[in-house]
């Protein structure tokens, strides 16, 4: 395989439209993230279509040099660039990215997005290891399921939902960040573009079966972040899963941690048949809001550990 | 065999037409037949077109003026257009196997027989109600089918274009007939691609052709299925027969077959659209175009 190549971000001070870069934020296979502020000094994050593949911008550089036999996949890539943007632009909700501007210019397209301050559940999850209570996690992801509900509604899968992509506010309600992943559900897939996943957040289907990728493939990475707020680390990748599944469920993990209730949704959200998991947001969110009804009758595992520490204690 | 018969196909707001639909009678017995090619798929409208091409080529071949068996013709028409497909993508070398839905109607002797992979319908419409049509092989029609989700939900849910079978690719398809289904005169038999049918709905469907005059209410419903899909539509695609076996004596448009030789078909078929093909790079003019559609909608959904 040949190396990859890298792209250089745009210098710091770059006056691009009306917007000026102050730094890059992250660096991904499709694109590159700038924070940069507008004519009022606000800040705003700018995600600039650059697929490594295809387009390569040197040291020094600002327009990305492509190859003449490059060109119709980076078109094709810049299709789904807008559709990422038109889905976005078509989406006003809290708990997902907002999207305030798109443009053109350096042969290639730009799209500004709020800047969110805060920090990431990738970055809580560091500090707080093992300590991250039930109520912390079923809050952060109802909420972060009524965002996830009105992208699929739009017709768009994320893709890459994973604990670094899902930003927690200062008031700490979530945002759903970064759409480059994103799919309309029933595009058309360019030949050329190569899909990327996050090892232990990825589905299944997103590394062997594409064609099968639906709702489902986005509860899976739901429920693998879930299980990274409990664990305080990735879970098994998927793939690995298939081969060798070392992965412990939730519930036989932490039962005496969290409600029996909760671990079970998060091993049905990581099912490896995609038959199996829940289908849409909403049965989810139903799950995670069953916990009231729980909460008062401890399950039979519940009682048996109970009886189990009263015989040690004997 | 008397019936009237209306066909159309529309691009609706993509780039490229991916359906195909023909109908072809002899005397005694009527073929209509309609494919959507699958758009996540290199050459979806090859594999269409070579669906609805064999199955036309087939009827012409065998019935003189009679099919023997319909379903036996139903069922080696549809696994041979599916291996039709296959010998084309391995012939061609082609990366990604082309792949369509098909249905595909049969009717004779006042007797309709059908069949269908994917999620392109057949209707059986009479008055203003459905009798019966065909259920989708998609994971969003098995929801429905086991209760998780009502009708009116699948036709927004975000996977409902997701077909398990369809011909062509390297799964042999799944594929459902019909029963023996005695017609009426008035009777209407409707096939149609997702394009059509998502937008409307089967009851506005079913009211939509309750007049049973094919030729002006097609037309008038394709409208309705594009204003109401929106930037988003699909192609949609109907092949709509009004059977009139018997009854209306002197309906002028409608198709008498007994003077007909025995020997004799008549075909409608669209050819490929000039071009078609691999789907045309984006435009300068193009880009622009995506560019104003997304900040016009930034403008209208950030208030």
């Amino acid at each position: 395989m040949p190396a990859q190549q890298t792209n250089q971000p745009l210098p710091a001070g770059f006056q691009l439209d009306r917007y000026r870069i102050a730094r890059q934020l992250s660096l991904g296979g499709f694109s590159i993230v700038y924070l940069a502020y507008d004519e009022d000094d606000q800040p705003v994050a700018i995600k600039e279509y650059l697929p490594n593949s295809l387009a390569l911008r040197g040291a020094g550089q600002i327009a990305p040099a492509i190859a003449e036999e490059h060109l119709p996949a980076f078109r094709h890539g810049m299709k789904c660039f807008f559709e990422e943007g038109r889905a976005l632009a078509h989406l006003n909700h809290p708990n997902v990215v907002r999207v305030l501007n798109f443009f053109r210019a350096n042969d290639t397209v730009y799209m500004v997005m709020q800047y969110e301050r805060g920090r990431t559940l990738q970055e809580h999850i560091g500090k707080h290891k093992g300590a991250i209570r039930e109520a912390f996690v079923r809050n952060v992801f109802t909420r972060l399921l009524n965002g996830l509900r009105e992208v699929h509604a739009q017709r768009l899968l994320h893709l890459d939902i994973k604990p670094s992509n899902i930003y927690l506010r200062t008031d700490g309600n979530p945002v759903l960040l970064d759409f480059g992943a994103a799919r309309q559900a029933l595009g058309n897939d360019g030949p050329m573009l190569k899909p990327m996943y996050t090892p232990g957040y990825a589905a299944p289907e997103q590394y062997k079966a594409p064609d099968q990728m639906g709702p489902w493939t986005d509860m899976y990475s739901i429920g693998a972040s879930m299980y990274a707020c409990l664990a305080g680390a990735a879970p098994q990748a998927a793939d690995r899963r298939l081969e060798n599944q070392a992965l412990q469920p939730a519930q036989e993990r932490w039962p005496d941690k969290y409600s029996m209730q909760l671990l079970e949704t998060i091993d049905w959200c990581m099912t490896l048949d995609y038959l199996e998991r829940p289908m849409s947001v909403f049965e989810l969110q139903k799950a995670l809001a069953e916990r009231h009804h729980v909460a008062h009758q401890p399950s039979w595992l519940d009682n048996l550990s109970r009886h189990f520490r009263q015989l040690i204690r004997k | 065999m008397k019936f009237t018969i209306y066909q159309e196909s529309r691009i609706g707001r993509r780039r490229n037409n991916q359906d195909r639909i023909a109908h072809c009678y002899s005397r005694d017995a009527l073929l209509t037949v309609l494919a959507d090619g699958m758009g996540g798929h290199l050459h979806g409208e090859i594999a269409a077109q070579i669906a609805v091409q064999y199955l036309t080529e087939a009827f012409q071949r065998e019935a003189k003026p009679r099919l023997d068996d319909p379903f036996r013709f139903l069922a080696s028409g549809l696994e041979n257009a599916h291996y039709a497909i296959v010998g084309y993508t391995d012939e061609r070398n082609l990366p990604d196997a082309p792949r369509t839905t098909c249905v595909v109607c049969v009717i004779q002797d006042n007797i309709a027989y059908w069949a269908h992979a994917g999620d392109s319908r057949l209707y059986l419409l009479r008055g203003d109600r459905v009798v019966t049509r065909t259920r989708d092989h998609s994971r969003v029609q098995m929801m429905v089918d086991d209760g998780v989700l009502t009708e009116h939900e699948a036709l927004r849910h975000p996977a409902r274009n997701r077909v398990f079978s369809c011909l062509g690719g390297d799964v042999a398809p799944q594929i459902d007939f019909s029963r023996r289904t005695p017609l009426k005169a008035g009777d209407v038999i409707l096939l149609c691609t997702d394009g059509f049918w998502a937008p409307l709905g089967n009851e506005a469907l079913a009211r939509g052709y309750a007049t049973g005059d094919v030729t002006a209410a097609t037309p008038a419903m394709m409208d309705c299925a594009e204003a109401s899909a929106g930037e988003s539509g699909d192609n949609l695609s109907v092949v709509a027969v009004h059977w009139q076996e018997g009854y209306d004596e002197d309906a002028a448009s409608g198709v008498a077959t007994e003077t007909m030789p025995l020997d004799a078909h008549t075909t409608q078929m669209q050819g490929f659209s000039k071009g078609g093909g691999a789907e045309p790079d984006l435009t300068e003019d193009d880009i622009e175009r995506a560019i104003a559609e997304i900040q016009n909608a930034i403008n209208k959904y950030s208030k």
